[in-house]
């Protein structure tokens, strides 16, 4: 069974942000929702959240056109356009007796295999059943989805006593390509996975704060990076989610655990909380939260509340021995550490990653499914058992025990066996709750080089990349330095990479399991080199650059680029320069060295000249490329998603994109090898400029820029030598440029720009604060 | 010499650029429907027509080609007529009737369809291929400077405050709001397909809501986008032919070509274009400022038109009866028609013998033309 097409009932945050996913994917949706009492427009519900959708900053759909995928209607006129449906997903609120009323006219309606699914975080998948004809038990299922649907991997399954193995498959298989989700299977236990422990782990942080005393400030400081948690920590990840939710979370929690949970003893709400709820103090969308910018003195000021007064004062950083201890050593040092923060440390992990440990194999089969939930569900570094194994699952259970503190069984497992994880013959297994190791299985067509790394030697090394054996004759070029940023190590070992490739391997794919492909150059090491006045290094640097991502291009074989989160500036450009590119729908390239005062050097400017100048669906005539590559490389544009990429030429037809992170190195892998057969390097690309003239219309342009305003003194002078590039320098329309000519271009501005103060300052500015000089 | 007469006068509804309900319209089709409303509206016989003079500010793309020769075809006018597309920037259809006024004194046919037509949204100003001459670009900048900035220079040499060009703006809705109401463009208005009403009036403006805008051009300057004409779609057109060619077949003779006039100026400041053609159009006709009972001043920008008044020394309440460029919006090539066929028009009308359009014309120009009564 195949799903091409997806009907989502109830359009609100949730159910929305689900069916614009769905669009993303390319998959027709139709999405409903009730009549308002005494609407108009009998749609209104529906319509509206894709006005909204469209509007939503991070953007809910990856193109706006992928709006026109999604089909709005009403229940009571439309709920026949779910008729051809092979997938209705039930995103209602959540009472049971209107969903069950839902399911009864849903049964009338849908296809006899078609598959229903609840988005329920409370409700048993027994009580929504109950009732229903066979049938209907037979094709459900729950499928819980996090918030923001585009951007949360985590997607929590699970299945009834009666529910069809193949409807099961068919979703997790849908879930897991078209949607590009981490799918988990879970059992029918209340809040699930993450839900189940996150909350906990909230309300534990909060309360232990309180009775410790500690400021916002201090917890979020120790919550955070030490523990390998978004830098919000708890406190601002309540702010951003919202106050008002918590009591919420708490009752439903209640309704539904059994006696005797951890969980129940920690349920109750701090009069704080009430207090600031109920005067509006819900977060980042109401007055304030736990934090608050404070505007009143014409700037923002920003605050934090008093945990015991409820008084806001000036937010002061946390300055915690603990959080520096754990810097270097880990999160050992952190809860041993006998300062405040390391006791707030141990109080709350120790709770939590203990409470995580008793509830194997209660929620799910093994420790992978929690631990990998945790990871997408709530963007924790690592899963609640590997942060025990980071402690020592030993230490962690002695120090439990000391603290009069129940240690669970697995956790008492662990300990003898010596942790939940181990690697054995470079395979990665875990700890099973039915006694020895397994080997953690990966599922068919997801390829990492975790994996691969941690079985094999590298072929070529150095202290900014390696080289590895990806099997089936391709080779991986992995960037290592810090942000992955691009130096003259990596050049070299790419240059390095080419005749080895040439004499042993059939194709190049460049990746990496970074948070982002790359976000550029070095700038720090440009800016020393700079201060030095280095000219001749830079220069060459420059020069090393261009001639390494010419090399890839012209190498006797494919190179398949593979990015995943940000490729700047020089990551975008070696992007550039490969035959193809299987580039996650989470990828945001752009061209933006005008923000630090440069201009693409590594032949971004060519590149992009080249991709407007034929492609074939430009407007005519010969001004048009270099306006458009003028207006997305003045304007630093960055695209939003692998699609909108498409939209500047970052991206090419013959590229694709890949919706699973996990499934990107094995489809670029099968990219390049599907271009192995008969490759050839490409013919270099000749191109025609207007020269003078061109340069003289976006000199027009950027004045008027410079004078409504919207350009400052150094975007002028900046923009002023990429469109000396651009123009093509001194040539004419009835000439031709090749590529070395668009590429000293390149450099001769580049090399000007970095003479000038104003541009060293944007550098300076950029890596001191990581945002650009407006100067 | 034979006299000239302005004998119909239509326009299609003039709508937003890219926002509004023409946006989809090709130029070459909003031109035809105007054509075809003006042959319908003043019963002409086709074959008398010696020439379709186009004007159009920026003949590329779907405005490219010999535009006029296709409108020829597009409106089913006979294979005998002609056709030349003519470009003065905003001043184009205002320079087709002149041409015509000239062929037909020199016997050169006896009736004309003057049209104009631009369609902003779907060639943007100032064109896909915007190709300056770089020495003249490097000596002389102002040769290719921007609308607004020569209105920003206006403003300050004419020390025009932001609250007087607002105040002129809000009067400019006010009067074509109240006109549209009362049905006063309906004698002008050809609908295109289900068309039918100008898009670009604001009747709820206010000083309020224009001082509430940001400045469109200049951060230091004056002029907003509320203080300008607003990128517009749209087309007109006028016949023009002998006043014995009009009497023979009975046509509704609107107005009569006094006298017209071209002149340039400084670039910078081509807002006040006006001046020295209207100075020159009033002298070949014998005629003072005072003498004009009716006057079509372009709005391109207040901060223009101000002082294209003081300078001429017109009477305000004669000006723009039924608002200007500013509400009703200027589709380039569409405005010199328009503003010519309305004087025509509202000199009948409003029983006046004399009357004035002119309007300014980016690079340094004015065009002027005196019409009167017959």
């Amino acid at each position: 069974m195949e799903i091409r097409k997806v009907a989502v009932i109830g359009a609100g945050v949730m159910g929305a942000g689900i069916a614009a996913h769905i669009a993303n994917a390319g998959v027709p949706v139709v999405l409903l929702d009730i009549v308002p009492p005494a609407a108009e427009n009998r749609n209104t519900l529906a319509e509206g959240a894709v006005q909204k959708l469209l509007k939503s900053d991070p953007a809910a759909f990856m193109h706006p056109r992928n709006a026109r995928l999604v089909t709005t209607g009403n229940l009571e006129d439309d709920l026949a356009l779910v008729a051809d449906c092979d997938w209705i997903i039930e995103a209602i609120i959540e009472r049971l007796d209107l969903k069950q009323d839902l399911y009864q006219r849903l049964d009338q309606v849908r296809r006899a295999d078609a598959v229903v699914s609840s988005n329920t975080s409370t409700i048993p998948l027994q009580a929504l059943v109950a009732g229903l004809p066979e049938n209907f038990a037979k094709n459900f299922l729950i499928t819980h989805f996090f918030n923001p649907p585009r951007y949360m991997r985590l997607l929590e399954i699970t299945g009834g006593e009666k529910t069809r193995p193949e409807a099961l498959e068919a979703v997790s298989r849908f879930c897991d390509h078209k949607l590009g989700k981490g799918v988990i299977h879970c059992k029918d236990t209340p809040a699930f996975i993450a839900n189940r422990i996150g909350i906990f782990w909230m309300q534990v942080a909060v309360l232990e704060a309180m009775e410790m005393g500690l400021s916002v400030e201090a917890a979020d400081a120790v919550m955070g990076k030490p523990v390998g948690v978004p830098k919000t920590g708890v406190f601002g990840l309540l702010d951003l989610v919202g106050i008002d939710l918590m009591p919420h979370l708490m009752k439903s929690m209640l309704d539904a655990l059994p006696e005797g949970d951890a969980f129940r003893a920690k349920a109750g709400m701090p009069d704080l909380i009430a207090t600031m709820i109920r005067d509006g103090y819900t977060g980042r969308k109401g007055k304030g939260g736990f934090y608050r910018l404070n505007r009143s003195h014409g700037q923002k000021l920003k605050e934090s509340i008093d945990l015991a007064s409820g008084e806001y004062h000036a937010s002061v950083p946390a300055n915690l021995a603990s959080v520096k201890a754990s810097a270097r050593g880990g999160l050992g040092a952190l809860i041993g550490h006998p300062d405040q923060g390391g006791q707030y440390a141990w109080r709350v992990l120790s709770q939590v990653l203990a409470y995580a440990a008793a509830l194997v194999p209660q929620i799910a089969d093994d420790i992978t499914a929690v631990d990998k939930a945790m990871r997408l569900g709530f963007n924790w570094k690592f899963g609640p058992f590997e942060l025990i194994d980071q402690i020592g699952a030993a230490h962690f259970a002695e120090k439990l025990a000391t603290d009069n503190q129940p240690v669970p069984a697995l956790l008492q497992q662990a300990a003898a066996a010596g942790g939940f994880y181990r690697v054995q013959d470079g395979q990665l297994e875990y700890l099973d709750t039915a006694g020895p190791y397994r080997t953690l299985e990966r599922p068919e067509g997801v390829l990492l080089l975790e994996d691969i790394k941690r079985a094999s030697q590298p072929l070529l090394k150095n202290a900014s990349a390696s080289l590895w054996d990806i099997g089936d004759g391709v080779v991986c070029l992995e960037f290592t330095s810090k942000m992955n940023a691009l130096d003259p190590q990596i050049l070299e070992l790419a240059m390095q990479a080419i005749p080895l490739v040439k004499s042993r391997y059939k194709a190049l794919v460049i990746y990496n399991e970074g948070s982002n492909f790359s976000v550029g150059a070095n700038l720090g090491l440009l800016l020393f080199s700079a201060n030095m006045a280095s000219w001749q290094q830079i220069e060459s640097m420059i020069e090393a650059g261009q001639n390494t991502y010419t090399a890839l291009r012209y190498a006797p074989f494919p190179v398949v680029g593979a990015p995943s989160g940000m490729a700047l500036g020089g990551g975008c450009e070696i992007l550039l320069h490969c035959d193809a590119v299987q580039a996650h729908a989470e990828t945001y390239m752009g061209l933006v060295e005008v923000g630090v005062g440069l201009i693409p050097g590594w032949g971004g400017c060519k590149e992009m000249l080249q991709r407007w100048v034929t492609n074939p669906k430009r407007p005519g005539g010969p001004m048009p490329p270099v306006i458009k590559c003028f207006e997305t490389l003045s304007t630093a544009t960055v695209a939003k998603s692998a699609q909108e990429a498409r939209d500047y030429l970052f991206l090419r037809p013959q590229d694709s994109i890949t919706m699973n992170r996990e499934r990107l190195l094995a489809d670029a892998k099968a990219s390049a090898l599907r271009l192995v057969e008969g490759y050839q390097p490409p013919e270099p690309v000749e191109i025609s400029l207007p020269g003078p003239t061109a340069l003289a219309a976006m000199t027009m342009a950027v004045h008027d820029f410079h004078t409504m305003g919207r350009a400052t003194d150094h975007d002028v002078t900046v923009s002023l030598a990429l469109a000396e590039v651009l123009s093509g320098g001194d040539t004419d329309m009835t000439e031709t440029l090749d590529e070395q000519a668009l590429l000293a271009l390149e450099r001769e501005q580049f090399m000007q720009l970095l003479h000038d103060n104003h541009t060293l300052a944007r550098m300076e500015h950029m890596l001191e604060t990581g945002k650009p000089l407006r100067n | 010499m034979k006299n000239v007469v302005i004998a119909g006068y239509v326009r299609t509804p003039f709508t937003m650029a890219r926002k509004g309900a023409l946006a989809r319209v090709r130029p070459d089709d909003l031109a035809a429907a105007a054509v075809r409303g003006l042959l319908a509206k003043t019963g002409v016989d086709g074959t008398e027509i010696e020439d379709l003079v186009l004007g159009c500010a920026f003949p590329e793309g779907e405005q490219g080609f010999n535009m006029a020769r296709l409108v020829v075809l597009m409106a089913d006018l006979p294979i005998a007529v002609a056709g030349v597309t003519l470009n003065r920037f905003c001043g184009s259809s205002m320079q087709a009737i002149h041409q015509a006024a000239g062929a037909i004194q020199m016997n050169a046919g006896h009736a004309f369809i003057c049209a104009g037509v631009e369609s902003m949204s779907r060639v943007p100003m100032p064109g896909f291929n915007p190709s300056p001459n770089p020495v003249l670009y490097q000596e002389r900048p102002e040769a290719y400077i921007s609308m607004g900035i020569t209105a920003e220079n206006l403003a300050k040499k004419y020390s025009i405050s932001r609250q007087e060009q607002e105040a002129l703006a809000v009067v400019s809705h006010q009067k074509a709001a109240a006109a549209q109401a009362a049905g006063r463009f309906d004698d002008e208005i050809i609908a295109v397909g289900e068309v039918t009403q100008d898009g670009c009036i604001r009747p709820e403006t206010t000083a309020d809501t224009l001082a509430g805008l940001k400045l469109a051009f200049d951060e230091q300057g004056s002029v907003t986008a509320g203080t300008s004409s607003p990128l517009t779609d749209g087309a007109a057109a006028a016949l023009v032919c002998s006043e014995e060619f009009a009497k023979a077949n009975g046509l509704p003779v609107l107005a009569r070509i006094k006298s017209v006039a071209v002149a340039g100026c400084a670039p910078e400041i081509m807002g006040i274009g006006p001046v020295n053609a209207t100075l020159k159009a009033l002298a070949r006709a014998g005629l003072k400022a005072a003498d004009l009972d009716l006057i079509e001043l372009n709005e391109a920008f207040a901060a223009q038109a101000i002082p294209c008044v003081r300078d001429l020394g017109l009477d305000m309440a004669r000006i723009n009866l039924d608002g200007g460029a500013i509400a009703l919006g200027h589709p380039l090539g569409a405005t010199g028609a328009r503003i010519t066929g309305k004087v025509a028009a509202l000199l009948k009308r409003e029983g006046k013998q004399f009357g004035l359009a002119t309007q300014c014309i980016g690079g340094g120009q004015g065009i002027a033309t005196i019409l009167e009564a017959v």
